[in-house]
């Protein structure tokens, strides 16, 4: 045997080694009561020696329907979400009256000259009541008049008229009409399933299920492994929705001296503050209801450190957000120049979302803009020059390493995913059995065993010592494909257990292609080295060609499938990797052993 | 041993005419059992069910439970068993308490009638589910008047709650259906062991939306594409029309044998369709290249010729293959749960046209091709009496 002989032996071994190792430690996690063995071909009570489980920490979970796991009810707060459409028509609505009442005209209404602005809010103010409702007060009749059912109709026709609720006739009340509430809440909740999902596939391969109803939202996630339970619920309840709003850093806000503060809130600087998250809740709660113009709002943001805990203020900011979370194109973690130890996550913005920035930048130069995560301040750096190229990054609040580093992939994960129409707020957790009883198991598990069993016996029978060397490979096939999903930490499922054992029958197929080769050879009279030869070179262009059309439908299925398509094109293109592997590579060293080695003159195919 | 003899040929391509036919009609056949009739058997992963969470009070465990909801006549039953807390269980079923849109109707205007005096109904709408009637009224009003009313109109009512502000009369009516009728059902089967009213019962949203069946759709296109760009790449661009029809013959059929047979669509079967894809691909481009091989090797043969001779040496290797494949999915079949059952089954379809289509689809296409439109530039050279026998006929 030639030394490239020995190379392809060493090779070959050392696969196998590898993949017996990395599976080792999920035999017992797959099996802890040995119940999925019985009448299988997975060992009994195969525990790995503690340097192995170390090493390869990687472990194949079982599936929702084989173990259960944790099931999450969310409740989708549907009326933050109606509320904040009804503020954007509110914003609007200005401008619209003022058009409606020829202060404007058509071309003005999107960018007034703020003269005439003044001239509008002197003959109407706009009122925001309740969580779906707009009051309009003039200062006359006949314009409260102009703002009839027509009116609306043609403007806002997800809007009624509700006569009952306004006070005199200067006033005008409209409110959601009950099928539009309907509406919004089913879209808030479809798009919270779906912005989920994608976090959730953002997460890997787990197969949770995500399903909505009324205004609730159930996450099921397999396993019981707390860490990965709590990655998970602090990646779906975080709404991610990110603003970038300019500062108003005069003081107009401040509550006079008279107010009382509530307990560890201090005035210093002109400013609030509060130490620690106690303190940082009580401001939040505190300035939520400070009286404050309509156009402009308040936020906690982190000031630094003092004492080893974390300083917050008061940002004073105008209302009017141009730019957010949805004009995101991509978010990533960075290192800081400065501070290498730093994460930040830097943010490329869509081609529209850079025009907005851009122009935001310029309007503002020598102000501060706040970036606001979830109503949050995340940091307030001053603007210096217009910024163009679309680029910006969120530095961090507190922390150290590797929560830092989590806290920075979380964010990529949640920002890429898009933000969640509404908050979410957990509603009921519990903790639920498999889906199917520990019989269907076993059942399935056997029915792997006699499928697989069937191949094995028939291709010994048939190819004889040719279908013998096919049937190791099969096997090795099960191992390897069974050790990449340990490593992909894959969940398995019932039908995944199908899909194994139907991915071991395709794997067949490149041993017959070859064997049927070399047996039409040794018919045409040619030596066994010889058909061996010629069987492996004419059989592989059609295996090689066969599996990589199959793997081209697994990478696009990747690209494009979302949940269990995803997770099923990882199983195929596995499988087609390690059945090339095993049907070409591996079955070539062993008869070419055969042939050369032992030269054997004779080589038994059926 | 030798399921088909060395040297075997078998005049494949004289049956492609009728053959074809066969296969047009059942794709059309295919299409009509999708959109015409029976049309799809949804399951709860794509049309939704019901969802309630029992508590027994006797002992009982999944497995029977299980068994009890089969035997009572709801189909699939998923019955998760809470941890931590004993003899309770969460029940999902695809069965759910619609009412159908025309009682619906009559309900409406029976009801509204009824509630013109004292705090007319400004809205009146039953939930997604059909579970719930949303009211909401211009003025207050007592929840017994209103669940009077409602029985009257013809529905049977559980409860009535008041929700959202109390300015604005809005009202939430559960009404009794399939989880009482489950609650009263398994009460009956189980005696002193059965369960306590149910502690909720809910509508549960399908967990395969829109989204995932137009990322298949999407994928499936994709996948016809770059497939028939590197069969062109790799073979010619004539064998690239036959490898995507014959995909999408499969495909279908399977889809619609399914669908016919009336087994439950769920994600599982769109993951086993995808199989069918990848399988169907390689036995077609199997054959393919022994055709290309043959083209090279048998000069002087026409195409017609050479797609017999390669079919039929290439006969035994499908014979096996295909045949262990079933049988590793037979099992399965005999085995296995509903769900996983409804896989094996679809697989094997799939497997079984798709052999058949890689002889009678994907190579007669391409020789149609070749004979039609590639006349100057054949694939084949033909023997000089064959050129001319053409030229005089």
């Amino acid at each position: 045997m030639d030394r490239n002989w020995y190379f392809r032996l060493t090779v070959v071994l050392a696969a196998v080694t590898v993949a017996w190792l990395a599976l080792w430690p999920s035999l017992g996690s797959l099996n802890p009561d040995g119940s999925l063995a019985r009448g299988s071909i997975l060992p009994a009570g195969a525990v790995a020696p503690k340097w192995v489980r170390d090493t390869f920490r990687g472990r194949i979970s079982p599936g929702l329907d084989i173990r259960g796991g944790l099931r999450l009810m969310y409740q989708v707060q549907v009326e933050g979400y109606i509320t904040e459409e009804r503020n954007r028509v509110a914003e609007r609505l200005l401008r619209e009256v003022g058009v409606a009442l020829r202060l404007l005209t058509d071309e003005e209404a999107n960018d007034p000259p703020a003269a005439k602005l003044d001239a509008v809010r002197e003959r109407v103010t706009v009122k925001r009541v309740g969580a779906s409702s707009i009051r309009l007060v003039f200062k006359n009749e006949a314009d409260a008049r102009r703002i009839d059912r027509d009116w609306l109709a043609e403007n806002h026709g997800q809007f009624r008229l509700d006569a009952s609720r306004r006070n005199g006739p200067k006033e005008v009340f409209i409110t959601y009409r009950d099928a539009q509430i309907e509406e919004m809440r089913r879209t808030a909740v479809a798009q919270a399933v779906q912005t989920i999902e994608r976090r959730i596939d953002a997460l890997g391969l787990r197969e949770a299920t995500v399903s909505g109803r009324d205004s609730d939202i159930i996450v099921e996630v397999p396993g019981a492994d707390q860490r990965a339970f709590d990655e998970i619920r602090s990646i779906i309840s975080r709404t991610a929705r990110l603003e970038f709003k300019i500062v108003d850093e005069s003081a107009g806000w401040m509550p006079g001296p008279e107010v009382q503060l509530p307990a560890g809130v201090e005035r210093a600087g002109g400013n609030l503050t509060a130490k620690g998250n106690a303190g940082r809740d009580a401001l939040a709660s505190f300035i939520e209801d400070l009286p404050i113009p309509e156009d402009h709002t308040l936020a906690v943001g982190d000031a630094g450190e003092s004492e080893g805990q974390t300083v917050w203020r008061v940002y004073y900011l105008l209302d009017a957000t141009e730019v957010t979370g949805d004009d995101i194109e991509s978010a990533s973690v960075q290192f800081n120049e400065q501070e290498a130890n730093r994460p930040v996550v830097a943010l490329q913005f869509k081609d529209r979302g850079a025009v907005d920035f851009e122009e935001l930048t310029g309007r503002n130069v020598g102000k501060s803009m706040a970036i606001v995560l979830d109503d949050r301040v995340m940091s307030a750096p001053t603007i210096n020059e217009r910024i163009a190229g679309g680029r910006a990054q969120i530095t961090l609040g507190s922390g150290f390493g590797q929560n830092l580093m989590d806290e920075a992939n979380n964010l990529v994960v949640v920002l890429k995913s898009g933000a969640l129409p509404a908050r979410l707020t957990a509603s009921n957790e519990q903790m639920i059995g498999p889906s199917l009883g520990p019989a269907a198991v076993r059942e399935a598990t056997k029915a792997a065993t006699i499928g697989i069993g069937i191949i094995l016996a028939f291709m010994l029978l048939y190819y004889q010592f040719a279908g013998f060397v096919a049937d190791i490979m099969v096997l090795v096939n099960l191992l390897l494909q069974l050790a990449i999903m340990a490593a992909f930490e894959a969940t398995l499922t019932l039908p995944g257990i199908a899909a194994t054992a139907l991915t071991v029958g395709m794997s067949i197929d490149a041993n017959v292609l070859i064997t049927e080769r070399i047996r039409e050879e040794l018919r045409a009279g040619r030596t066994a080295r010889a058909a061996v030869d010629q069987g492996f070179d004419r059989a592989f262009w059609s295996i090689f060609d066969g599996q990589i059309t199959t793997l081209i439908a697994g990478v696009v299925l990747f690209q494009f499938g979302t949940g269990p398509i995803k997770g099923f094109s990882v199983m195929l293109m596995i499988g087609m990797i390690t059945s090339l592997f095993t049907g070409i590579f591996c079955s070539k060293v062993v008869l070419e052993w055969y042939v050369r080695g032992l030269k054997r003159q004779h080589i038994p195919v059926g | 041993m030798e399921f088909v003899k060395p040297g075997t040929y078998i005049d494949f391509m004289r049956w492609s005419r009728p053959v074809i036919t066969v296969s047009l009609t059942l794709v059309v056949l295919s299409i009509l059992s999708l959109v015409v009739w029976p049309k799809a058997n949804l399951g709860t992963d794509f049309a939704g069910g019901t969802e309630m969470q029992l508590k027994f009070r006797g002992n009982i465990n999944s497995e029977e439970l299980r068994a009890a909801l089969d035997d009572l006549g709801y189909s699939r039953p998923d019955v998760l068993a809470v941890q931590g807390k004993r003899n309770e269980f969460i029940v999902r079923v695809s069965e759910i308490s619609s009412i159908p849109v025309s009682r619906q109707r009559t309900i409406e205007a029976n009801a509204t009638r009824a509630f013109a005096e004292g705090g007319r109904a400004t809205e009146f709408n039953f939930s997604q589910g059909g579970d719930k009637i949303l009211l909401r009224f211009a003025a207050a009003r007592e929840a017994a008047d209103i669940e009077s009313v409602l029985e009257r109109a013809g529905v049977d009512v559980r409860a009535v709650a008041p929700y959202g502000a109390a300015e604005e009369f809005r009202y939430e009516v559960q009404l009794v259906g399939i989880g009482d009728e489950i609650v009263a059902k398994l009460s009956e089967r189980l005696g002193s062991r059965g369960p306590e009213p149910a502690l909720r019962v809910e509508w549960v949203g399908p967990r395969a939306g829109e989204q995932l069946r137009d990322a298949a759709i999407k994928a499936l296109l994709y996948t016809l594409a770059f497939i028939m760009v590197y069969v062109a790449f790799r073979f010619d661009l004539r064998f690239a029309p036959g490898a995507i029809l014959s995909l999408a013959h499969d495909v279908l059929i399977t889809l619609g044998i399914y669908v016919l047979l009336q087994r439950e669509v769920a994600i599982s079967t769109v993951a086993s369709l995808l199989t069918v894809l990848g399988f169907s691909i390689n036995d077609t481009i199997v054959v393919y290249d022994r055709i290309r091989e043959n083209m090279q090797r048998e000069r002087g043969k026409s195409l017609r010729e050479i797609i017999n001779l390669s079919t039929s040496q290439m006969l035994s290797r499908n014979i096996i293959t295909q045949g262990l494949v079933v049988a590793c999915i037979v099992p399965f079949i005999v085995l296995g749960t509903p769900a996983v059952q409804d896989i094996a089954l679809s697989l094997a379809i799939g497997v079984l046209v798709g052999t058949y289509s890689s002889i009678y689809i994907a190579a007669p296409v391409t020789e149609w091709l070749d004979r039609r439109f590639f006349r100057a530039t054949s694939l084949v050279k033909q023997a000089p009496r064959a050129k001319t026998a053409e030229a005089s006929a």
